[in-house]
């Protein structure tokens, strides 16, 4: 299944790495692609909610099995 | 005769004497019922709220981490540039000790009290520092720079010891070297010795300070 564009595996990082390592993912893709980040820092909930709060960025999903949380978020058009 | 306070208010004042007591003495120098005492109630009554000495100490991590500082904002505001990013982390690690020094004091007496839950819970706060450090500074540092490894887990570890002996000094020891220095001057100064320690020069202080005094 492949509804993704680009790959970020940031598990075993704290924040801020997780935010930092998708922003500069984000910035090298086109609009309206979308990004999916595996993390193990359950930090990264809040971190990522609010980051694409503040960024515009749109959380697609977040989602957590066997303590890794998987994000998908779309750059916007 | 104790005032009779709703559950959840029992709770918090329960909390609230538990980690004071616990930054001044340590998890295995106070027992649950001078905790009690410290909030006017029984020991049954207490173990109502909390069934152990352990639980209530959990507890008042939990409460504490629920504080957490968030790097979140600091990555929006300063951008990527790993000279800017410290500095905004160490602002806000320096304000969440300031707003709350029982978390350092903790910290202290749980680094000699073998309970392995807390000091995981400090080393992850702390894994923010080092990991930020470490994965920056093997972008940066050259390869064929030689001990390039050693110089990198050093580096972190360098960083974390002068932040916490800063804060232990500043906090904990009766005479104030640094009563002059400001937390934004702090941290600046820090952060730019640790740059240049490492061989990356601050260019300028570009980020203005959060900290005020």
């Amino acid at each position: 299944m492949s509804d993704f564009d680009s790959e970020l595996d940031a598990t075993g990082l704290n924040c801020p790495l997780p935010i930092l390592r998708a922003k500069k993912a984000i910035s090298a893709m086109d609009a309206g692609q979308t990004l999916r980040i595996i993390a193990t820092d359950p930090g990264s909930v809040k971190d990522f909610e609010a980051f694409c709060k503040q960024t515009g960025n749109e959380l697609l999903s977040s989602g957590e099995e066997d303590g890794k949380f998987t994000f998908m978020i779309k750059k916007p058009a | 005769m104790s005032v009779r306070l709703p559950g959840p208010e029992r709770r918090d004042s329960i909390l609230k004497a538990a980690q004071r007591l616990f930054a001044e003495k340590g998890y295995h120098g106070v027992s649950i019922d001078e905790i009690a005492r410290e909030v006017n109630v029984s020991p049954s009554i207490l173990y109502r709220h909390f069934k152990s000495k352990q639980v209530l100490y959990d507890a008042v991590l939990q409460a504490l981490s629920a504080q957490r500082e968030s790097y979140v904002q600091t990555v929006i505001n300063s951008g990527t540039s790993f000279e800017d990013v410290l500095t905004g982390m160490t602002q806000v690690y320096i304000k969440s000790i300031t707003d709350n020094p029982d978390l350092l004091r903790i910290e202290l007496q749980s680094l000699l009290s073998k309970n392995p839950a807390t000091s995981d819970f400090f080393k992850n706060r702390w894994k923010s520092f080092t990991d930020y450090i470490e994965f920056s500074l093997n972008e940066r540092l050259p390869y064929d720079r030689p001990n390039r490894e050693i110089t990198i887990l050093t580096a972190a570890l360098m960083f974390q010891g002068m932040l916490r002996e800063a804060l232990l000094q500043k906090y904990l020891q009766p005479e104030d070297r640094l009563v002059d220095v400001s937390l934004s001057e702090l941290s600046n100064e820090l952060v730019r010795l640790f740059l240049r320690s490492v061989g990356i020069e601050k260019s300028h202080l570009s980020r203005k300070a959060v900290i005020n005094g």
